[in-house]
């Protein structure tokens, strides 16, 4: 009675699984066919399953868990910084990123860009001087050099590439940015606010500095980098034409170890250019893939906080350029969200909405809630990316909207970034960042994301860590925690990463937790997360990773 | 917006064959068409429908384009923008309507939307009423077979029942009933071998503040009738000869309702819901209209008339047409339940749910 077809083709056995599954939280064993768990159990349920072909992982007692869900991340990015780019790390002072560039220019080729990252928020105001100016033109050996900042929203140029993008001293800020220019001299400085990031970008772009097949490099780069910590799926959360085809192409040559979501932009998004909006969403079934999802939409409707981009309720602190009362904007009205949202949920398209300010996160659910009042009930889940700085009247409109708080980049502890925010509003605004345990206790759905390459490392176990700490897991402002109510216990942080994070992504049916059925995603830990105290949280190695149960991943 | 000084426009429509170009025809010939231009189409049958009404040339102008449809919206807009033009100038005889025929194939939408839309157009012209001509003998089977024919009903302020004397009153009535069940809101009359009273036709003044907003209560009172109606008809609705698959196949997802608000609407509000309506609902909305009391304004009522997602200029009355100051509304919709539209309607204007009657006094 037991033909070929009924045996596994791999059981993982002698493990402490942990499957992201209250109803059945733990188990010892899982067995896997054709890429789904077909048996999560013990020894005894194996037994039947084991064929000749069965291939068997021993797990010795280490713990396992489902493959854990980037949210919202930049795929092509990460790789090409990886494999493309000049690398320097945000805290870095403006001569020390002078100075890499110096070197990345004394190697490169005539005429080549030099294209780096990231540096530090903070430094927006110094470098906005003909000082610095001066300092990137002179490292850059004429050379067309973009650097990113940590936001990935702004840029610091040197003068040839503005020369190449066409910006001169008298050219006018477009609309949602602005050209830097010195406040006393009124030359140009590099810096590239928001939008204004774009007319850089676009002549890189237009130089051909980047070939298909080096897109389709760079998504691989990124994702065996994720496959490393342990991510099996993930939210491309702005998907171009060049991503989706990467990645489709990935997935035809059966190269694709992860899940992706695509978030198709629905206007051009000020860091990535190309078709945006109705003409994206009509190629979508193009690069639909057995593993690429081209089924979300995603909206701008602000900035970051440490460009004093983000809209908020109340205004910034005073500065020169702005006055007293700036309050950051939106760049879309709410009947211009509505309208798009109304339009993405007849295309069967969730959104996926950045809201850096609570200003934004309060339009955006005054949009979702006159959709939902109008439309009645959808399976689709709309997320607020960023959802950071929230009203506390907002806070239960998650859960009664059925909107997922996208929790994204990892710094819900202590960083850089939380600087530049309590320069630009203020001490105590500044730290009541990320309500995660407000937005657990209102019921809402929440998913964790690293937003990389805004975060450098794309690296889950520090986001763990500090969901359950909010300390910084790398030493860095040591003793120092941010609102440290709002820490969760880890069983709720691991949901954040695997089942909830799959209800977000509209892929609960298929991954997020071990269960009959569901693919066979899953990596094997180098510690049992449970048993440690969570200050090592961060330090968890993965050994192994699964993806449709086939290793992916092996710690070496 | 005042609407006195702009030129009524009048649309006929009506499937192919249902009697429009006989009607036409009788119309152009009638003293009260004087001073009326038609524009018509030069396509098909309708080239022939030019050699019909010829001795009325010099009233006529011409789409040379085929049907007023989408396609052609832009010579719709040329040619009345022209017109306009050249009775300024004086280089045509003075006209105080213009007539658009559309074509029996044609949706009667996108011409609404030219003429509440297109800047050259808003200004000099203005919606009176749309028309639709229904053949007594084959206006069931049109109506089961064409999409097409349900859209020219439901967005018809007058519906003429052509003829009728080739059937028995039982087919007539049962047409009745069904029409009404698509478009509660226009008045219907019977008419034989086109012979029409001009004024069924023309001045459906649903837009005229002078003289006859009393027909806005007057399409209130025909929808909340015509609703009771068809609750009751199908209920009676069950024995095996009655062709309710058709019924349903066309027209079950079609319905119509009518909102009474007993008390004052916050303009800005209202505004701000209805663009969301036609953000969201627009498709699925055929027709709306209403007469609102507007909290700012209670001595001046506000009609709002859509056809879709495209809106009329709101327009200001001088007074209200009768004692009743209530705000009355009315949906021709597909898809659409009316719980969505009260419990917006509560959210989103602040209207109590205590001051929202569903049906006329």
């Amino acid at each position: 009675m037991h033909m070929d077809r009924t045996f596994a083709d791999a059981v993982f056995r002698n493990g402490r699984i942990y499957t992201s599954n209250r109803q059945r939280p733990w188990a010892a064993c899982a067995a896997v066919k054709g890429g789904r768990f077909i048996a999560v159990g013990e020894e005894s349920d194996m037994a039947p399953l084991m064929g000749k072909g069965t291939t068997t992982f021993d797990l010795g007692g280490r713990m396992a868990m489902p493959g854990i869900i980037d949210i919202h991340n930049h795929i092509m990015m990460g790789g090409q910084a990886d494999l493309y780019e000049l690398r320097f790390a945000s805290s870095d002072s403006i001569a020390k990123i002078a100075e890499a560039v110096h070197r990345a220019a004394s190697a490169a080729a005539p005429g080549a860009w030099i294209v780096g990252g990231q540096f530090g928020n903070n430094l927006l105001g110094d470098l906005n001087t003909a000082e610095s100016c001066a300092l990137l033109d002179a490292a850059s050996l004429g050379h067309p050099v973009i650097l990113r900042d940590d936001s990935y929203h702004n840029r610091w140029a040197s003068s040839a590439a503005l020369r190449l993008a066409g910006v001169q001293a008298d050219s006018p800020n477009p609309t949602d940015g602005e050209i830097g220019r010195d406040l006393k001299t009124g030359t140009l400085t590099g810096l590239m606010i928001e939008a204004a990031s774009g007319l850089v970008e676009r002549a890189l772009a237009a130089s051909g500095h980047y070939t298909a097949e080096m897109d389709r490099a760079a998504v691989a780069r990124s994702i065996s980098v994720l496959n490393s910590y342990g991510v099996t799926a993930f939210i491309d959360a702005a998907s171009m034409q060049p991503i989706m085809a990467a990645l489709k192409g990935l997935d035809d040559r059966g190269e694709l170890t992860a899940w992706a979501v695509c978030a198709m932009p629905v206007v051009e998004p000020g860091f990535m250019f190309g078709k945006s909006g109705e003409e994206l969403f009509a190629m979508r079934e193009q690069y639909r893939g057995a593993h690429v999802k081209p089924d979300y939409a995603k909206m701008f409707l602000d900035g970051v906080p440490g460009a004093k981009t983000a809209a908020f309720h109340d205004p910034y602190i005073a500065d020169p350029v702005r006055g007293c009362c700036f309050r950051g904007a939106t760049m879309m009205t709410v009947p211009e969200l509505i309208r798009w949202l109304g339009r993405c949920e007849k295309l069967g398209l969730a959104a996926k909405i950045h809201c850096a300010g609570d200003a934004a996160v309060t339009q955006a659910l005054d949009a979702i809630d006159v959709v939902r009042s109008f439309n009645g009930p959808t399976h689709l889940v709309h997320q607020v990316a960023h959802a950071s700085y929230i009203a506390p009247d907002d806070i239960p409109r998650f859960a009664e909207l059925g909107v997922a708080a996208d929790l994204s980049p990892i710094i819900w502890y202590p960083t850089i970034f939380l600087e530049a925010h309590k320069a630009a509003m203020g001490d105590e605004r500044a730290q009541r960042f990320w309500p995660n345990k407000d937005l657990k206790k209102s019921g809402a759905l929440m998913a964790g994301g690293s937003d990389w390459p805004v975060i450098p490392i794309p690296d889950p176990w520090q986001g763990i860590e500090g969901m359950v700490t909010r300390q910084n897991p790398t030493g860095d402002f040591p003793g120092k925690s941010l609102w440290a109510e709002q820490a969760l216990d880890l069983a709720t942080v691991i949901d954040i990463y695997t089942i909830d994070a799959a209800r977000a992504a509209g892929l609960a049916q298929t991954i997020g937790s071990i269960e009959v059925g569901k693919s066979a995603d899953l990596i094997v830990l180098d510690q049992m997360i449970f048993d440690i105290p969570p200050d090592r949280l961060a330090d968890t190695q993965v050994e192994m990773t699964f993806f449709e149960g086939r290793q992916v991943y092996q710690r070496t | 917006m005042d609407a006195t000084d702009h030129i009524p426009v009048t649309i006929l429509t009506g499937f192919l064959g249902s009697g429009k170009t006989t009607v036409l025809n009788h119309l152009l010939r009638q003293p009260e068409l004087r001073g009326v231009v038609a524009i018509i189409n030069e396509f098909g049958e309708v080239a022939l429908d030019h050699l019909l009404v010829e001795s009325s040339e010099d009233r006529l102008a011409l789409l040379d384009n085929g049907c007023i449809c989408c396609s052609v919206r832009e010579d719709l807009i040329q040619t009345l923008a022209d017109l306009a033009s050249r009775r300024a100038a004086g280089t045509i005889p003075p006209f105080h309507r213009v007539l658009i025929e559309t074509t029996g194939l044609a949706d009667p939408v996108p011409v609404l939307h030219t003429l509440m839309t297109a800047p050259d157009v808003v200004g000099r012209y203005r919606i009176d009423g749309v028309v639709a001509t229904v053949d007594a003998v084959n206006g069931a089977h049109t109506l089961n077979a064409h999409g097409e024919a349900s859209r020219q009903i439901a967005v018809a302020d007058r519906l003429l029942v052509t003829k009728t004397d080739l059937v028995s009153d039982e087919v007539l009535t049962r047409l009745e009933g069904r029409l009404a069940a698509i478009n509660p809101i226009a008045a219907q009359s019977r008419i034989r071998c086109g012979i029409v009273d001009p004024a069924k036709v023309l001045d459906a003044g649903l837009f005229d503040p002078a003289a006859r907003s009393i027909d806005v209560v007057r399409w209130f009172e025909n929808a909340s009738h015509a609703a009771n109606h068809r609750d009751r008809s199908h209920h009676g609705c069950d024995d095996e000869h009655c062709d309710h698959h058709g019924h349903h196949a066309h027209h079950a997802s079609m319905s119509s309702y009518g909102l009474v608000v007993d008390e004052p609407i916050h303009g800005e509000a209202f505004a701000r819901w209805l663009q969301n309506l036609a953000t969201l609902k627009g498709e699925d909305m055929l027709r709306f209209k209403a007469i609102i009391n507007i909290a700012e304004r209670p001595d001046q009522p506000m009609v709002v008339h859509g056809v879709q997602h495209v809106f009329h200029p709101p327009i200001t009355l001088a007074g209200w047409p009768s004692a009743d100051r209530r705000s009355r509304l009315v949906f021709i919709v597909r898809d659409i339940p009316r719980d969505v539209i009260e419990n917006t309607l509560c959210k989103f204007v602040g209207i109590s749910r205590a001051a929202i009657q569903r049906s006329a006094a």
